[in-house]
């Protein structure tokens, strides 16, 4: 039977704490201490993968993901895989939480979070509901290679929705703020107004006009733009999708396939939801361009895709102890310089889109749909009447060659991202972009 | 699991607590994965976690932990957050022991027994399915098989404990030559009975069938959901508005609808627990209550939401049995089980004049689950013309609203489908609004 030629261990140690306020009412306060590990081992082309939990051997967990790798290899022998050589990650300018949370009493949690909630609850509100959550992790990376590092993190954040109903309409409005940061968040943002904005979001929509769907011009809003970055562009750089053959973006670096204007980067180094010091893989991690003034730049790597395809690795990431796969941390459209009066008269007719419902993406047709949470008329270069329950799709190239123009108002949103069944803290954003051509769709 | 389970609702009552619930639950499951064409890796996945619930005066503290030695600070824990709440006047009590019903079709012995080389050759199956059509390529795919064994016990005599098995085969294809096009298929069931050959096959059939879509106009017409998009837009609409928990918190477009009609006649819908084989078949639900069917259309009429033991309580009714967990480190909430749509079949493409057949749908997360309304991109959609599926659609939105369709449902298709606890046929729905 072969050798097995690399393994890693990832052992995390993490302590989590979340609050449910249900019309200011606590619903559940829940505390979870886990601790487990995640292991891969390599044999020639055949990755063998073990997870374990609570008290566990490590060498009993590397054994049993080296004979996963090695069955496999014998079963169905492959091309043996390479990874990109890497060196021990350097960790410097970690985020600081001023304010542990575990130091501040449960109560003053309930009470800051019932104060979010009373702001969310202004008139035309029949409902509110508000979410607190903490964790703080520590994550050992070793691997067979001699890299021994290890970090720890805090993350915090809020989460308020508000409902306003009339006549049997419902309408939603959201906010939510979540980052690598102690308690310190709270008072960084200006919370109250977060959850006051939730409200008078769902009590607008309420009154909305439903839009009426068809080809137009459009303005993004640094939001929406940002989820666009993320799940049109971001997703169809990810080199394991450009490796199975089911990205748009295959075998065209170098190629111009936007707008000039258009920049696009991933930076996990920025203390933004998405932040990390060193990935799954222990690469620490850097910045990456992915397309550069409307040009392909750069896909998103692991180590393997790394020495498949050339590139940096740095973007492999993992939720809990599951098997890494490559990720984006923090993306964002670059600022230009145009300003929101200058797209509103590029525009003329059409619509301003704003904030998000989420999005899927088909990133092997480059085809994508998205929701957004408000759209506004643009007539004659104005911003006029609000409309609900508007959706955008079309193809990702021909959108970002739509681009023409740029704002300077760059703004990021936390949010968690799926692949592969796993979630990952995320965050995106854009400054303002305009669009001459784009599929709006309507109720 | 017993002993541990006992020591630790001891505990629980030493500190104060006048109820507690343990719920443990020992998983483990071996995967298979494809990326482009190869089987690229095995894993193995252990997974055991205890989940504690505690009331104190009415009021309800919860921890979790996957590490033994962690228990009684866990417990701890749960019994202080408890003390940090006011009573909660809603709160009845933890479920009592009762009487659980036989269920069948849960646990297949082979599925425990399979080996990895086994499920290797079975997810080559799925590949070499996939190859047989010409100009494919599997991008990404995976076969699973799962064995969990939970135990429920509370201080009120429920001592529960299931065991069973699942499968699970998925595979992504594209074309190769020509317009890019792209499907998938998967099958899931309790026992190994699943054709992992055909999984692949169809799908690259799909992908096939799919290239050089036209464009259509945008226009009203009948559209035809296979269940894959039939059940993602059902989940995210019709599901939270039975929940008893949206109904109570005035987030339900079906709030006083009980023994209203709101749906076509011939359309009739059933929460089942206890269904043969089912994906969410078990002798209780994740809080001890025991199993269920549970009317909630009635050819036409609407009968019930879902409760789960809270809801139940707060709605002065008995819990349905839909007390769901995602996992231990999470307390239970609303679920539906196997969710049955029943509507009489026929050849329903077959008396379609004209229309379009939808496969799947992406984005129905983003449709709203109170009013109902949902806008969605539609994949792998053909027009029909004459009772034949005719042309391929390349782009295609979809919008509408849950409520609406369920009244102008006039068809139902022969093939069911399993998709989850999800178990339905395909259904026609009249006057639907595309965009092409």
């Amino acid at each position: 039977m072969s050798e097995v030629c690399f393994y890693d261990v990832r052992v995390i140690d993490g302590t989590s704490t979340s609050i449910v306020l249900d019309n200011g009412n606590i619903e559940e306060i829940s505390v979870n201490y886990s601790r487990g590990c995640g292991v891969r081992a390599l044999c020639g082309g055949s990755w063998g993968f073990t997870t374990a939990e609570g008290n566990f051997d490590i060498n009993d967990a590397i054994s049993s993901a080296s004979e996963l790798a090695q069955q496999m290899n014998n079963i169905s022998p492959k091309e043996k895989v390479e990874l990109k050589p890497m060196e021990e990650p350097v960790l410097k300018d970690l985020p600081v939480a001023t304010i542990d949370p575990k130091d501040i009493p449960i109560e003053d949690k309930v009470q800051l979070l019932k104060d979010i909630d009373s702001h969310a609850k202004i008139d035309g509100i029949s409902s509110t509901s508000a979410v607190y959550s903490e964790a703080s992790v520590k994550i050992q990376y070793i691997n067979s290679e001699g890299i021994d590092c290890e970090y720890d993190l805090i993350r915090t954040g809020f989460a308020i929705s508000a409902v306003a109903s009339e006549g049997g309409a419902y309408q939603v409005g959201r906010e939510s703020r979540f980052g690598v940061s102690g308690y310190e968040l709270f008072e960084k943002n200006d919370v109250f107004a977060l959850a006051e904005s939730a409200g008078r979001t769902a009590v607008e929509l309420l009154g909305a006009k439903q839009a009426k769907g068809g080809t137009l011009p459009v303005i993004l809003d640094p939001e929406l733009a940002g989820v666009f970055a993320h799940e049109a562009v971001g997703h169809a750089s990810e080199a394991d999708l450009v490796l199975e053959g089911s990205s748009i973006l295959a075998g065209r670096i170098g190629e111009q396939i936007a707008s000039p204007l258009i920049s696009i980067i991933d930076d996990p180094t920025i203390h933004e939801y998405g932040y990390y010091p060193f990935d799954s893989e222990g690469v620490r991690s850097s910045k990456t361009t992915i397309i550069k003034d409307g040009t392909l730049n750069s896909y998103l790597h692991s180590r393997e895709t790394a020495a498949a395809l050339g590139g940096e690795p740095g973007n492999c990431r993992a939720q809990g102890y599951s098997a890494p796969i490559v990720r984006m941390s923090n993306t964002y459209i670059d600022n230009g310089n145009s300003n929101f009066d200058e797209m509103l008269e590029e525009v003329k007719d059409g619509m301003y889109l704003t904030g998000s419902r989420g999005g899927q993406v088909n990133t092997g047709e480059g085809i994508f749909q998205f929701n957004a949470e408000k759209g506004y008329l643009i007539e004659n270069g104005e911003v006029t009447t609000l409309l609900r329950d508007v959706s955008l799709s079309g193809k990702t190239l021909e959108i970002l060659n739509n681009v023409t123009l740029v704002g300077n108002d760059l703004k990021m949103h936390s949010g968690r991202c799926g692949k592969g069944g796993q979630l990952a803290p995320v965050s995106d954003g854009s400054p303002h972009i305009s669009i001459s051509k784009a599929l709006v769709g309507g109720a | 699991m017993f002993d541990l389970a006992e020591k630790t609702l001891k505990i629980a009552e030493q500190l104060g607590a006048d109820e507690a619930e343990v719920f443990i639950i020992h998983s483990r499951s071996i995967t298979a994965d494809i990326k482009k064409n190869t089987i690229e890796s095995a894993k193995e996945r252990g997974s055991e976690g205890i989940g504690i619930r505690t009331i104190v005066n009415g009021a309800v503290g919860f921890a979790s932990t996957n590490i033994v030695e962690r228990i009684d600070e866990a417990v701890k824990v749960a019994v202080a957050s408890a003390k940090v709440r006011e009573s909660d006047p809603e709160w009845t009590s933890l479920p009592s022991n009762s009487k659980y019903p036989k269920v069948s079709g849960t646990f297949d012995k082979k599925i425990d027994e399979l080996g990895l080389d086994e499920c290797i050759s079975l997810t080559g199956e799925m590949i070499n399915g996939a190859l047989s059509v010409p100009d494919i390529n599997t991008t990404s795919g995976s076969f699973s098989t799962t064995i969990s064994k939970q135990l429920i016990m509370n201080t009120n005599g429920v001592e529960v404990i299931d065991e069973g098995t699942g499968v699970s085969g998925f595979v992504d294809v594209i074309t190769t030559d020509g317009d890019i096009s792209t499907a998938y298929d998967f099958e899931v069931s309790r026992s190994l009975d699943i054709d992992t050959f055909n999984i692949g096959k169809n799908a690259a059939d799909l992908a096939i069938r799919s290239q050089n879509g036209i464009s259509i106009e945008p226009q009203k017409t009948n559209v035809i959901l296979h269940p894959f998009a039939f059940s993602d837009i059902l989940g995210n609409t019709f599901e939270p508005s039975i929940d008893a928990d949206n109904v109570q918190k005035g987030r339900s477009s079906l709030i006083g609808k009980i023994d209203e009609s709101i749906a076509t006649s011939e359309l009739t819908i059933i929460d089942d627990g206890t269904l043969h084989a089912g994906m969410e078949t078990s002798i209780s639900d994740e809080e001890g209550t025991p199993s269920q069917r549970t009317t909630l259309i009635e050819k036409g009429v609407f009968r019930s939401y879902l409760y789960d033991n809270y809801t139940a309580g707060k709605g002065k009714t008995t819990s349905t049995g839909n007390g769901i967990r995602h996992s231990y480190s999470s307390t239970p909430s609303v679920g539906s089980r196997n969710l049955i749509i029943d509507y009489p079949q026929s050849d329903v493409i077959g008396e379609t004049d004209e229309g379009v057949f939808i496969n799947t749908v992406i984005g129905a997360h983003t449709a709203n689950a109170i009013s109902g309304d949902f806008s969605v991109e539609a994949r792998n959609a053909f027009t029909i013309k004459d009772g034949k599926i005719d042309k391929p659609i390349k782009s295609l939105m979809l919008s509408g609203n849950i409520f609406e369709m369920l009244n102008n449902i006039t068809g139902a298709g022969t093939d069911v489908r399993k998709v989850g606890g999800t178990v339905t046929p395909p259904l026609k729905v009249a006057n639907m609004s595309i965009v092409g």
